[in-house]
């Protein structure tokens, strides 16, 4: 099967993130920072070396700020649920997906009030200014997404992060669809929190996540548990990560996640995004060239965008277009709204969806080229209706 | 017995505090920190057996929480 369906989990998985699962659940799958024997050292090792990896891969000096949690949605909801109060107000943009969205609906029950800032394609500074305008004196968090998980199109992160150090907001982007693919470095910006996928850009295995805490100010953990630290104590620690992480941590997937991150490091994310935004614009350019295709944005380039492409054909909803491409040209794409409706309501594509196609290292021009064909037949379809049989 | 003994909350601490060292020429070991120095830890601790005081310092200026010193002669 040819896959573009990467930015829902990136696949195949390189061969390292196979072997270190396996090798952790084989020879080594102790408890991890629990024990003393040397299994549950090597364990709590492998945990400590991701922990390494990860802050060096997103440029922050403690490797204790990177917490790992299940997915970026539980990194999220760390952030919104352990910081806001009644009587806060969160400004977040109109690419937002449902894991800010939701749990900022949530919030609502307990006083919490949330605005939302209109992109406006490929102008910052418009972009910026709708974030300023919706300031107010008890504006607490402004929450961004790094790249529409739909339509690719990035925001101004660094922009608005220091447009939120200037009002003393605590800003948090959400980096699932960025993450591994374009450089980030929180030393160089002022970004308090950064939450992110383990399964995307970074090749671990699903069940991971990652929130990385760049600020002095905390939130209240969500869980509290056993951490293997000051047990006769009956409160959750304080200190990092243990505050955040109780119960037993996921050592196969961190395994993995240690060796996705340390197989992007060795690429660099500039240069993976370089080659996946190469396929891209061929992507864009031969879609661009089949009549019956809508293309929601501009060509895709890496200052505007991450690699993803979305599209629709005229006569089908997304959901038809994605059930022919599998059935009848064996290729894996997402179709529908991506879990993130504000940005389809944003893309005026909330009624029929898109079909999204993202590339991963493993993406080859031939497979490019094939896909583009496949599109290209479909169009040709003369009654898209009647081609589509969805078997139960 | 000179102290030899770095004792932390956890074992997080513990490893950073270890590659500190090791980028310092100072090898150490983690151990589980002894009971009857545990108090209200079930932590980790560093067992150095030479250049204690500068391995210290290096984990001070680092900003690397610790509970605490010791000694121990069973390691």
């Amino acid at each position: 099967m040819i896959y573009f369906d990467n930015g829902a989990t990136t696949f195949p998985k390189p061969e390292c993130v196979v072997r270190a699962v396996n090798g952790a659940l084989k020879y080594y799958g102790a408890n991890p920072g629990r024990s003393g024997h040397n299994m549950s050292l090597k364990a709590s090792e492998t945990i400590y070396n991701c922990r390494v990896n990860c802050a060096k891969l997103f440029g922050i000096d403690k490797p204790e700020n990177i917490i790992f949690t299940s997915n970026c949605t539980v990194a999220l909801n760390t952030v919104i649920k352990g910081l806001l109060k009644s009587g806060d107000h969160v400004i977040i943009s109109s690419l937002e997906h449902n894991a800010v969205v939701r749990p900022l609906e949530f919030m609502k029950n307990y006083g919490v009030e949330y605005s939302i800032a209109d992109y406006v394609p490929y102008d910052d500074e418009k972009t910026i200014d709708n974030f300023r305008k919706l300031i107010k004196s008890n504006t607490r968090l402004v929450i961004c997404t790094h790249a529409s998980n739909v339509f690719g199109v990035k925001l101004p992160v660094e922009r608005i992060a220091a447009l939120c150090r200037i009002y003393g907001i605590l800003f948090c982007v959400d980096a699932a669809q960025s993450a591994g693919v374009v450089p980030i470095s929180l030393k160089d910006t002022c970004i308090d929190f950064l939450c992110t996928a383990g399964h995307k850009g970074l090749y671990g295995p699903m069940g991971t996540g990652i929130l990385v805490i760049n600020s002095e100010e905390t939130p209240e953990s969500l869980i509290q548990g056993g951490t293997g630290s000051m047990s006769s104590c009956r409160r959750q620690p304080e200190m990092l990560p243990d505050k955040y992480e109780s119960g037993t941590p996921n050592l196969p997937g961190i395994a993995g996640l240690n060796a996705g991150v340390k197989f992007v490091l060795q690429r660099s994310p500039g240069k993976i995004e370089k080659n996946e935004m190469m396929l891209a614009q061929r992507m864009y350019d031969r879609l661009s060239n089949i009549k019956k295709v809508k293309l929601y944005t501009k060509r895709p380039d890496s200052k505007s965008f991450v690699p993803v492409i979305s599209f629709n054909i005229d006569g089908y909803e997304s959901e038809q277009t994605a059930v022919l491409l599998n059935d009848r040209f064996n290729i894996a794409v997402r179709a529908g709204l991506h879990c993130a409706p504000l940005a389809h309501e944003f893309f005026h594509t909330d009624e029929i969806g898109t079909v999204r196609a993202v590339m991963s290292v493993f993406s080859t021009q031939g497979q490019i080229e094939y896909f583009a064909n496949a599109v290209h037949k479909i169009s040709d379809f003369k009654n898209p209706s009647k081609k589509v049989a969805i078997n139960i | 017995m000179e102290n030899n003994l770095i004792i932390f909350d956890s074992i997080t601490p513990v490893m950073k505090s270890r590659d500190l060292l090791k980028n310092h020429r100072i090898s150490s070991r983690i151990v589980r920190t002894p009971a009857k120095l545990r108090k209200k830890s079930c932590g980790y601790s560093l067992y150095v057996k030479n250049g204690f005081s500068d391995a210290l310092k290096i984990i001070k200026d680092n900003n690397v929480r610790y509970i605490g010193t010791s000694a121990v002669d069973y390691i």
